[in-house]
């Protein structure tokens, strides 16, 4: 039980107790209309957080159900002022939501009027989700946490966006690499802060499929258009696949780019080196997995319910006896189906990324000193209200 | 376990991210465990009843332990941690530790989910019954009449397709000799007065017992008032009474109100992109929601413009009578929905009828009969 100079990350989560928690807890959701969401996000946290261990001590999540749905309550009371105002507003201009038809530019309009004013809760609650993750996570009893900046990186987070649309994603590397680090900057383990060091021109590399995907495409353009049409759209569909693919690689490297060149406390440094391959291959297969599974649930269900509606030739609607089964299957499926993606998908990648990720120099953890508790104000409310973030 | 060998575990004090490696045992009482810091000889007791163990862990074959305590975290937990693997220690503490599992809601938790709940019901019905009503009647009365107008087609040609099912453009009566005759009635009802708006007036094919008036001046009756409808007095009568509406303004409010809501209602619902509210709309505009005070302005116009027109008001009374016993009937109130108290409006209209004199029908009967055959071909 030495502690090594270099911290090991294990990640010791399996998938049939995983699949198992998800399963009922999915359940309970559908069965309580929703509310008992909250605390389904709670223990699959709790689950997940445990399994991940360095040097043998594990992670603890110790959010709770309760503060989820009161700040919730909080965030769409919130919300709802702040949409009312402005569906109002918009109807009084003369867009919004009854806006008239054949006018194709009023209602293109007052679509993206209503979204890009959500925007900015968006970013916020983005912000705010990954300090309340962060605050309620601890390791070797001691908290993580954040400070409070939400606005900042809203504001910040529109003025990248911006900037990179209008230089057509050329400076995407610029808006990753600065928006982590406005939160990388916030963020502490206890009472030693973190900092994300490194130029962001590093980023360029891990951008590097996007390009030759982008360059393909282009060159399919130009070849199909005047050499061979054939040529130029197989070459089409190869850039296309090469450039979502290249996405992928962009995440995972710039990443692992950002991880490396990131510092705890002045002394503790990361070395993450995850493999696009192996999450991609975990994506495609668990995928296609799960499409089967669905496909084969929904035509057993569909053949009981075919059969078993047949018996009554004579009656013009099913009965409800033959309905309920069929809805309760139905609901099974779907939670089901929710629950296999967290162990055929989300567990894998998030295993993959612990385990390819080592923490240097760990000892120095040991000067650490306890932090002050974060009451978590809206406590993901707000990412809830605006589905952001999905199951875990 | 009582009296055996200490058994290694690991402790985190909850102060310092140090990693204590500590010697556990159960008390001698038997009712707690002792931890030994190793490495200056702190001691620990950790009472049996306050040990609580984490819950959903991915280790199964381990103890993760703290105690419960009232500190301001978010749950009532004790920050140090105790990990013991040990199996027969976890074995003893799984069977005699009974409270591990409990919960702790603090005291007044219930109160406080029902406090905050409450308070959200409150400002949601603050936000849509009060804010809302406000902002809409401050922006009603700001917003540019080409922008009601283009509204007000808008909220036409929706309401089209929700009574016509998707074949809206076929619903409009057009048949000349009653669209004349609704010109005259209508006609005699304005003359000799300053409207604010163009008004105008259609008929649709339906079988609805309704009449609705749309933001900006159009007046829309659907067919099943006429055919409900004793004598063209009637008519004249919800006209007057729809008239009223749109000259104070209300469905450009209602409107405003009912747009208000629909964002509301999008992120309870949890559907930001607002797909679900329009049919709301859709609906408050059908059910003409207007408040009380609004209807009864709308009365008292359309009285004195039915006083004015030279035209019976017992005419609103005998209608409002009807719609009574309609209301106590297996038919829809479907006009009468949100109008409240037809027996008194009714007792108004004929107090103030007794009043009148010289009054004529509203149309001659050949064009009442005009009126009621517009949706023929």
């Amino acid at each position: 039980m030495s502690l090594n100079s270099d911290g090991i990350i294990r990640y010791t989560g399996q998938s049939s107790p995983l699949f198992k928690l998800a399963f009922t807890t999915g359940l309970l959701t559908v069965i309580t209309l929703g509310i008992y969401r909250f605390w389904a996000k709670t223990r699959l946290r709790k689950y997940i957080w445990s399994s991940v261990a360095v040097d043998e001590d594990s992670f603890e999540y110790t959010g709770t159900g309760l503060e989820k749905l009161l700040g919730f309550l909080i965030a769409i009371v919130f919300l709802a002022v702040y949409l009312a105002a402005i569906q109002l507003i918009l109807t009084f201009v003369g867009l919004g939501i009854l806006t008239a038809q054949g006018n194709e530019l009023a209602v293109l309009a007052s679509v993206y009027l209503s979204f890009f004013a959500v925007v900015p809760f968006f970013f916020f609650a983005i912000y705010r989700s990954r300090r309340y993750k962060l605050a309620r996570t601890r390791f070797r009893g001691i908290r993580f946490g954040m400070e409070s900046g939400a606005w900042g990186y809203a504001v910040r987070a529109i003025g990248h966006y911006l900037l990179t649309a209008i230089t057509l994603g050329i400076l995407l590397p610029r808006q990753t690499f600065y928006l982590e680090k406005f939160m990388t900057d916030r963020s502490y383990y206890g009472s030693a802060r973190f900092e994300q060091g490194g130029p962001w021109q590093a980023l360029y590399a891990a951008l590097k499929h996007v390009l030759i995907g982008l360059t393909l495409l282009i060159g399919s353009g130009i070849i199909g258009g005047l050499v061979a049409l054939p040529l130029g759209a197989i070459l089409g569909v190869v850039g296309y696949v090469w450039f979502m693919i290249g996405f992928v690689y962009y995440r995972v490297k710039s990443y692992a780019i950002l991880a490396n060149h990131k510092t705890l406390g002045g002394q503790v440094t990361f070395r993450a080196d995850p493999s696009t391959g192996v999450i991609l291959k975990t994506v495609i297969l668990g995928g296609i997995a799960m499409a089967l599974a669905a496909g084969l649930a929904f035509a057993i269900l569909g053949g009981i319910f075919s059969a078993s509606i047949s018996g009554y030739e004579m009656a013009a609607e099913p009965s409800m006896a033959v309905i309920i089964p069929v809805v309760i299957g139905y609901l099974l499926i779907l939670a089901a189906l929710g629950a296999l993606f967290l162990v055929m998908i989300t567990q894998p990648i998030i295993a993959h990324l612990a385990e390819k990720l080592r923490i240097n120099n760990i000892e120095a953890l040991a000067g650490v000193r306890q932090r002050a508790s974060d009451t978590g104000a809206d406590a993901d409310g707000f990412a809830d209200a605006l589905d952001i973030g999905g199951a875990i | 376990m009582i009296g055996a060998a200490p058994i290694p575990a690991v402790f985190f004090d909850g102060q310092t991210a140090q990693r204590h490696p500590v010697l556990v045992s159960v008390s001698r009482d038997g009712l707690g465990l002792v931890i030994d810091l190793k490495e200056d000889g702190t001691c620990w007791l950790w009472p049996l009843d306050r040990l609580r163990s984490l819950a959903d862990q991915a280790a199964t074959d381990s103890l993760k332990l703290t105690l419960h305590s009232e500190t301001d975290d978010e749950s009532p937990r004790d920050l140090a941690r105790l990990v013991l693997s040990d199996p027969d220690m976890v074995a003893w503490l799984r069977l005699k530790a009974t409270a591990m599992h409990k919960r702790d809601l603090r005291r007044g938790t219930t109160a406080k989910i029902a406090k905050r709940l409450g308070l959200a019901v409150v400002s949601i019905w603050l936000i849509m019954f009060v804010m809302l009503p406000r902002m809409s009647d401050f922006l009603a009365n700001r917003m540019p009449l080409e922008t009601e107008t283009k509204f007000g087609q808008a909220v036409v040609s929706q309401m089209k397709l929700v009574l016509g099912g998707g074949d809206g453009g076929n619903l409009v009566c057009r048949n000349a000799k009653g669209e004349a005759a609704l010109n005259r009635l209508a006609s005699r009802l304005m003359q000799g007065r300053e409207l604010k708006y163009a008004i105008s007036f259609s008929v649709l094919n339906h079988d609805l017992v309704n009449a609705f008036a749309a933001p900006g001046g159009q007046i829309v009756i659907l067919r099943g008032l006429l055919d409900k409808s004793a004598s063209a007095d009637e008519v004249a009568a919800v006209l007057a009474h729809e008239i009223g509406h749109v000259e104070e303004r209300d469905p450009t409010r209602l409107m405003l109100r009912a747009a208000g809501s629909a964002g509301i209602v999008s992120i309870v619902l949890g559907d930001v992109s607002g797909g679900s509210a329009i049919g709301i709309i859709g609906d408050q505009l059908l059910q003409s929601s207007y408040t009380r005070k609004a209807e009864a302005a709308a009365d008292a116009f359309a009285l004195e413009m039915l006083q004015d027109a030279g035209i019976n008001a017992a005419a609103v009374a005998d209608f409002f009578d009807k719609l009574a016993g309609l209301q106590e009937g297996f038919a829809p109130p479907e006009y009468l929905s949100s109008h409240p108290s037809s027996e008194a409006r009714a007792k108004r209209a004929r107090d103030h009828a007794a009043g009148q004199g010289g009054t004529t029908a509203a149309l001659p009967e050949a064009d009442w009969i005009a009126l009621k055959g517009i949706c023929n071909r």
